[in-house]
């Protein structure tokens, strides 16, 4: 019986080969090397022209083309239950299709892109360790010609049971990978932006001052600074646009401008023009930064400041609250030439302003509700003669509290400052 | 998150109009669609149903205005919502761009 013992050497040969494999496909975690691996083998030990893979898109209920010879991966998408390969991927039995062309079901297209002659076509789906459907490895044309024969059948089973669970689990490790490196750069930016904020006030017998930053989880844009020069103190809050690293880098520069800024510059107008000019310079992303800056004369009171696109400060005094005077120019980092016009007031004893970002008045609750400027403008006046410190702390609670939980979709930052009693 | 941009061809040029929300989730989207057509000699971008816009959408909207520019094209805003008028305002990006009230004032006035 030579043609039987032939098969059986054949079949130990096969299965030593799958042995093989499967030790191999065991060690490997990179799904890109692991699927190379698996269509090479499943071509060589199991006798095919060529061989592709299939992997499902739960999202689309579609198979996408993801390794073969000749086409470009993602270039085919196949519908479950269209095709051979969307069939085998619907019911997940293996389908052997001796003649291709004369199958209904078969889909000429690939071929005719290609330029290769599908003869016979082993199929199989590609099942996870649970059982569920993680795409199709399909076997082109029997070597030496022919239909691919019952035995090649239970070896394309074995083979696709390997792969498909060792598929599955280089997928999880890619998105727990994925994961891990978007939490990493979340947690950079996060770094990045709170390294950068002033660890003490400038605070006095005359000068009341107090500050929060709370960041929301993707966002890295929100910042505030104050600094003592000479017989002013500068301060400022920002927002840059978008989330990040990209985001908390233009951050970092920004307040990095801003100090420089604000040992050379007259007045804050000069100042945000000078940042300006800088950050809108080779600006190819277009992110921007809205700022208001102000100095604070501590001897006299007079406060000069300027607004390019930040929401005004309010004005809190003994009688009452009063959003300040301080129409918008354009944010930073857009346009080259911008002068910022200023604006001038005064803050008598006792007196003070709160500034802070969109983040107070944009908050919102489960319900996707805005908290607004009204109840920001209520909590001033109940608010208005706190000592700095409290009147953030309490300030933020009330945001929080309008969140009741629901996460924050971007940064929140206020800062409250005021004069000293007469003769502090 | 899809955004639908409606496309009308007109003789005097370009308008599209997006509807929905212009956010981190579909300003993404809105950059392609609109960088896309940066090379139009006159466009215009309808906002009539737009019913917000983050400080995401608004750089999309400075990105396209360079872009038509780059290309010595022509850009208008027209029909802004109030609430949508009130961003490009308080980023103070409003002066940047031509805006009108209606395609038509938006097209004329590109055409002068």
């Amino acid at each position: 019986m030579p043609e039987a013992e032939g098969t059986l050497e054949r079949s130990v040969a096969r299965l030593n080969s799958l042995l093989e494999v499967s030790r191999a496909l065991a060690v490997e975690f990179d799904l890109d090397p692991l699927l190379a691996m698996i269509l090479e083998k499943a071509a060589s030990i199991l006798e095919a022209e060529r061989s592709t893979i299939f992997l499902y898109d739960p999202s689309a209920r579609s198979l996408r083309l993801h390794l073969s010879a000749e086409l470009a991966r993602g270039s085919v998408v196949v519908p479950l239950g269209v095709g051979i390969s969307g069939q085998v991927a619907q019911t997940r039995q293996l389908l052997n299709i001796p003649d291709a062309y004369a199958d209904a079901r078969f889909n000429p297209q690939f071929d005719r892109e290609t330029g290769f002659r599908t003869r016979s076509i082993l199929c199989a789906p590609l099942l996870s360790h649970k059982g569920a459907l993680v795409g199709v490895i399909q076997l082109l044309n029997r070597v030496g010609g022919g239909t691919f024969g019952e035995d090649t059948e239970e070896m394309l089973r074995a083979f696709a049971s390997i792969a498909g669970v060792a598929i599955d689990r280089a997928t999880l490790v890619e998105a727990a990978l994925e994961a891990e490196r978007a939490e990493e750069s979340l947690r950079l930016a996060h770094d990045i932006q709170m390294s950068m904020l002033p660890r003490h006030l400038p605070t006095g017998p005359g000068l009341d001052m107090s500050a929060s930053l709370t960041p929301a989880r993707s966002v890295g844009g929100d910042f505030y600074d104050v600094l003592k020069v000479g017989d002013r103190v500068w301060f400022a809050v920002g927002d840059t646009s978008g989330k990040g690293v990209g985001a908390a880098l233009f951050t970092a520069m920004t307040l990095t401008l801003f100090r420089v800024a604000a040992t050379i510059a007259r007045d804050p107008g000069e100042a945000l023009s000078r940042m300006n000019r800088e950050l809108a310079r080779d600006n190819e992303s277009l992110m921007f930064v809205t700022v208001f800056a102000g100095t604070l004369d501590l001897a006299s009171g007079d406060v000069v400041y300027a607004n390019a696109g930040h929401p005004a400060p309010y004005i809190l005094r003994p009688d009452g609250v009063t959003a300040l005077d301080a129409p918008p120019s354009p944010a930073l980092g857009v346009v080259e030439a911008i002068d910022y016009p200023l604006g001038r007031m005064n803050l008598a004893p006792l007196e003070g302003l709160l500034l802070f970002t969109d983040g107070v008045t944009e908050a919102q609750n489960p319900s996707g509700a805005l908290w607004g400027s009204e109840p920001l403008e209520v909590f001033l006046r109940d608010r208005r003669m706190d000592v700095c410190a409290k009147l953030i702390e309490r300030l933020v609670a009330s945001v929080q509290a309008f969140e009741a939980g629901a996460p924050p979709a971007d940064d929140l930052t206020v800062m409250a400052l005021r004069r000293g009693p007469p003769n502090g | 998150m899809s955004l639908e941009i409606r496309e009308d061809r007109r003789e005097t040029g370009l308008l599209l109009s997006p509807v929905g929300r212009i956010d981190s989730n579909t300003s993404g989207e809105l950059e392609r669609a609109l960088l896309a057509k940066g090379a139009e000699p006159r466009l215009v971008v309808d906002l009539s149903d737009v019913e917000y816009v983050s400080s995401a959408g608004l750089r999309v909207f400075l990105m396209l205005a360079r872009k038509v520019k780059a290309a010595d094209g022509r850009l208008a805003l027209c029909a802004l919502p109030p609430s949508v008028r009130q961003v490009f305002d308080l980023a103070g990006f409003t002066a940047l761009f031509t805006v009108e009230s209606s395609p038509d004032q938006a097209f004329e006035r590109l055409s002068s």
